[in-house]
């Protein structure tokens, strides 16, 4: 397909990065520590890969962040209702489902370009959630909610499992199916898409639907891990699953990016602030590095001559 | 450059390329309900109150008008501000530069910003998008880390603040000329000058502007720079406005400068745009805030009703500029356009999206249903006869926190008992401009007391002195104004009184011995900061075994304090006590500990009993320190009714507040008592 320099380069990162706590404060590498940070960096993880597909198609989604809180707040007051686990879990991947058909409609349907029609749904999903809520959170959940009654120590492994198995199939989808060429070559030139028999905006639609789904996943996984609910969550988070998409060599252009290159950039910008604190540096850097790291990771990439199609 | 299908007037076509003219009637539509239902929406006062506001965020309007007409964006504009705001105050205040050199190397870094992005994009085939999300953090971080979140600068001399706050010739507001005269200049440039044409080319199609003579990268990099130059600007007339530089300056403005630009008919694909039509999409959000804000409709109204209009102009707009396709090619998306027979909509199709929005709506906070309620309810209070029931305005720091939430239940309560009308709105985020927006909005409307918990003293204190001036009674609650800025201060505990309870109680739980951390909202937080510097002020003095290891920033987010804290535990081991200063902090280092199964790290802080009582029991929560937030809410009201009504004079030394009984009043200041700790033994009596 091409070339795995931007891999490489990001695993070169991943692993200077990861060398640094050696020199640190011991304790960086333990089980414990490892599948915290691991856990921590679940919901932005199942979040990008809907991402990398929109953004393949050549569509971008802001109101990730406001879908997630959202979806979780549902998730919450379904359980609060007095709904059994199963149901609450269909209820909330289905309200994820909604929002993004919503988004994929404005964008395939009514043509409106996405940053724009994930931008006003952003505003109200996020201004609506506020309104409701009045900032108060959801508290007095059933005791089955947290980890799903399974209990922190089973649950935890189980929920790395199944984050992991979400990536494996959608590198399976992207790769191994139709509806994954569907989304390269709808990124790639939607004309050419439609003269060989696609459907251009069932297929966008379809990425958005995907996208919804899998924040809700990720809201499911995110907030069955505290008892209450926060409904100020997932301020900011948009922006960290499209840093981590883009990082991880999915161009904006459309039609190019993989899972691999995604989950190595959730990795890297999930690792920075962990390694900050352990390094005893000032936390009032952090932001600066993180920047600093994305704007590296995406010189490199042009560094390395790959080819960029802008016009 | 484009052909027209249609039967319009050619001066319709001429100077609504894009169809603006949808803009114009949705912005007479907002001007004309506003009219008939928020009093005091046309006076003069009102509609210079609105320049000021939108002053910042149209100068970030401007400046990305061109970029994005290019088919590029900028995301750091915001940012930018922040840094601007910094370098500006650390040039003057701590290298001593005149304030004019100041404020020119602000603006050479502003156009280096925008030169940097313009570089990476030409040279390095950056897509724009990823570049300024890059700078995004790059900017604002650097800004942070420059004065370490909390250092801020002021004591401007008085001609660079009338640049924000001063009005030329006693009533035009001192931005409304400056922003003129960059609007004029911008949109010569944009609209009667080669460069615009060059922008409108390439935005159209880069590659047939290269073979049609347009110098592309060179046209890029300069409309770069003008964003950036417009950004440090807008920065400036922050700090001028805010009377202070710090990193926070423009927190967040990115969103609605991007939405006021497409929503003015830029087409984000580049090509299409008017700097005119940018400026009536700015003037729609801004009226509508403004409006919603004086029919007393809470902050997130206007939020919600700005993207429902940005969804409804933008999906109008399509429709009609559809019969007039033009072929584009942009940096975003290579993609060529579709040929009209490509994607034309069923009604099958359109069935299935009015079905998916209605859907939408229903779930989105029944929004109709608000609308309806909100425009009944402001009608309701036209016509009804005048009533001679006090209105008293409250705003907290920020309206989703939930100590500010307990806060609202006994100022509600309070209100019930006196029969007086509560307005109760703050900002969403708290950010220092938008309160002194919504107070203004009040001064306007002509409320009778306003109390308000503020974000940043120095930068409302004129703002609440021009409220007294207009016979407005001012009380202050939770955290001070100027003295001479109010009439009364419900002081709940002083930043002295709760730092040092904070360390004693670590102190106590550390046995007296250890190392102690914090963690707090964000490095620029004002509260916080002066919590933190008494926690440490009182440690020196009191508890000399105990050391600070370090402050970190959770962003008010429970889900980041419980990494925060988990990360200091394992990576400061001699830690022996946590303090959590933000009442979503507590419950997130709570759950650390509990799932680390961790009894060695005690945790103590400031935050609501309601959070916090399962985690006591547990055993996870040492104490937490605070005060009856709802009591405090309580008194804010009776208080403010007291005062406005003469019950309550400078002098007294006590006041009677409803159920509380008696309070000592101190001066200009009447006192909650002193903080609480709460602990396994009493938090059960408390229920907020």
């Amino acid at each position: 397909m091409k070339s795995a320099q931007r891999e490489l380069a990001l695993l070169g990162a991943i692993l200077v990065l990861g060398l640094l706590p050696l020199f640190g404060v011991p304790g960086f590498y333990t089980v414990a520590n490892l599948r915290n940070l691991a856990l921590d960096n679940v919901p932005v993880l199942v979040t990008a890969i809907g991402m990398t597909a929109v953004i393949i198609v050549a569509e971008i989604d802001i109101s990730v962040g406001s879908v997630f809180v959202v979806c979780g707040a549902l998730a919450g007051l379904t359980a609060q209702a007095g709904l059994p686990m199963p149901l609450v879990v269909a209820t909330t991947l289905g309200a994820g489902a909604l929002f993004g058909a919503v988004n994929g409609l404005l964008v395939a349907w009514a043509r409106v370009p996405s940053i724009i029609a994930t931008l006003g749904t952003m505003a109200i999903l996020r201004n609506g959630i506020i309104h409701a809520t009045g900032g108060a959170w959801i508290q007095n959940l059933p005791p089955g909610f947290q980890w799903f009654g399974l209990g922190q120590n089973l649950a935890q492994p189980v929920y790395l499992m199944l984050a992991l198995a979400l990536v494996v199939a959608g590198v399976w989808t992207l790769r191994q199916t139709s509806l994954g060429r569907s989304l390269y070559a709808v990124g790639c030139d939607r004309v050419a898409a439609r003269r060989v028999g696609l459907n251009p905006p069932a297929i966008i639609l379809a990425a958005f639907v995907l996208l919804g789904t899998l924040t809700a996943m990720a809201a499911l996984f995110n907030f069955t891990r505290y008892p209450t609910i926060e409904t100020n969550a997932g301020v900011g988070f948009e922006l960290q699953v499209i840093a981590a998409v883009v990082v991880g060599g999915t161009a904006v252009t459309g039609g190019r990016g993989n899972l691999l290159g995604t989950l190595l950039g959730v990795v890297l910008l999930g690792m920075i602030g962990t390694v900050l604190t352990f390094l005893h540096i000032n936390p009032a850097w952090a932001q600066a590095i993180e920047g600093l790291i994305i704007l590296a990771a995406v010189v490199s990439d042009t560094a390395f001559g790959r080819d960029h199609a802008h016009d | 450059m484009t052909e027209t299908a249609t039967a319009r007037p050619p001066w319709l076509a001429r100077w609504c390329p894009n169809a603006e003219w949808v803009l114009l009637v949705v912005l007479a539509l907002e001007i004309s309900v506003f009219g008939l239902t928020a009093p005091h929406f046309f006076t003069t006062n009102n509609a210079f109150d609105l320049v000021r506001q939108a002053a910042e965020i149209g100068l970030l309007v401007l400046g990305l008008t061109p970029v994005i007409k290019t088919g590029g964006i900028d995301l750091s504009v915001a940012s930018m501000m922040g840094l601007a705001a910094v370098v500006l105050g650390g040039a003057w205040s701590v290298l001593g530069l005149p304030l004019g050199a100041a404020l020119v190397v602000t603006l050479l870094l502003g156009a280096a910003g925008g030169a940097f992005h313009g570089l990476l994009i030409t040279r390095l085939r950056v897509p724009p998008l990823i570049v300024t999300l890059g700078t995004f953090s790059l900017y604002r971080g650097l800004a942070e880390a420059m004065t370490g979140g909390y250092a801020s600068y002021s004591g401007f001399p008085t001609w660079f603040l009338n640049l924000g706050q001063g009005r030329v010739a006693g009533w035009v507001p001192a931005q409304l000329p400056l922003f003129a005269a960059v609007f004029a200049g911008l949109w010569l440039m944009l609209h009667r000058a080669k460069l615009g044409r060059e922008i409108a080319a390439l935005g159209f199609n880069a590659a047939g502007a290269r073979f049609a003579g347009v110098r592309v990268n060179r046209v890029l990099v300069r409309a770069y720079v003008i964003c950036g130059l417009c950004s440090a600007l807008a920065g400036l007339i922050y700090v001028a406005r805010i009377g202070q530089a710090k990193a926070d300056a423009g927190f967040g403005y990115e969103l609605p400068a991007i939405a006021a630009v497409v929503l003015g008919g830029t087409s984000i694909m580049g090509g299409r745009g008017t700097l005119h039509g940018s400026l009536l999409g700015l003037l729609c959000l801004v009226v509508l805030q403004n409006g919603l804000r004086l029919a007393g409709e809470p902050e997130e109204i206007a939020g919600l009703g700005a993207g429902l209009i940005l969804l409804v102009a933008i999906i109008l707009n399509q429709s009609w500029t559809r019969m007039r396709r033009t072929r584009q090619i942009s940096l975003l998306r290579p993609s060529t356009p579709l040929a009209p027979e490509e994607f034309h909509m069923k009604n099958s199709q359109i069935a299935l999206l009015v079905a998916a929005m209605f859907a939408a709506a229903l779930l989105v906070a029944g929004s109709n249903w608000w609308l309806v309620r909100s425009l009944r309810s402001v009608a309701a209070t036209r016509t009804a006869p005048a009533p001679a029931k006090l209105t008293i305005a409250v705003t907290p720091k920020t309206t989703t926190d939930p100590y500010f939430v307990t806060c609202k239940e006994g100022a509600d309560e309070a209100a019930r008992e006196l029969d007086v009308n509560l307005l109760w709105n703050g900002p969403i985020t708290g950010d220092p401009a938008a309160q002194n927006e919504i107070v203004n909005g009040w001064i306007t409307k002509g409320v009778d007391v306003i109390a308000g918990a503020l974000v940043n003293p120095a930068a409302i204190s004129s703002v609440l002195r021009k409220a007294q001036n207009q016979g407005i009674t001012v009380l202050t609650w939770d955290s001070d104004a100027e003295p001479d800025a109010r009439e009364f201060f419900v002081n709940q505990a002083t930043a002295e009184g709760i730092g040092s309870t904070l360390a004693d109680e670590g102190a106590r739980l550390a046995d007296g011995q250890g190392q102690y951390a914090i963690i707090t909202a964000t490095l620029t937080d004002t509260n916080q900061n002066e919590w933190i510097k008494a926690i440490k002020a009182r440690m020196a003095a009191a508890h000399p075994g105990m050391t600070l290891a370090t402050i970190h920033p959770c962003d008010g987010q429970r889900d980041k304090a419980m990494t925060e804290a988990r990360n200091i535990v394992q990576a400061y081991p001699g830690v022996k006590v946590l303090i959590a200063i933000c009442s979503p902090a507590v419950p997130g280092a709570a759950e650390a500990l509990k799932q680390a199964d961790n009894h060695n790290v005690k945790l103590t802080g400031l935050s609501t009993p309601n959070l916090c009582r399962d985690y006591l029991h547990e055993g996870w929560v040492q104490s937490i320190v605070l005060w009856n937030t709802r009591d405090l809410g309580y008194l804010t009201v009776y208080a403010s009714a007291a005062a406005r009504e003469g019950r309550l004079k400078r002098g007294d030394t006590s006041f009677t507040a409803g159920r509380l009984g008696p309070l000592k009043v101190d001066r200009d200041q009447i006192l909650l008592g002193q903080p609480l700790v709460f602990t396994t033994a009493n938090i059960d009596q408390f229920h907020f």
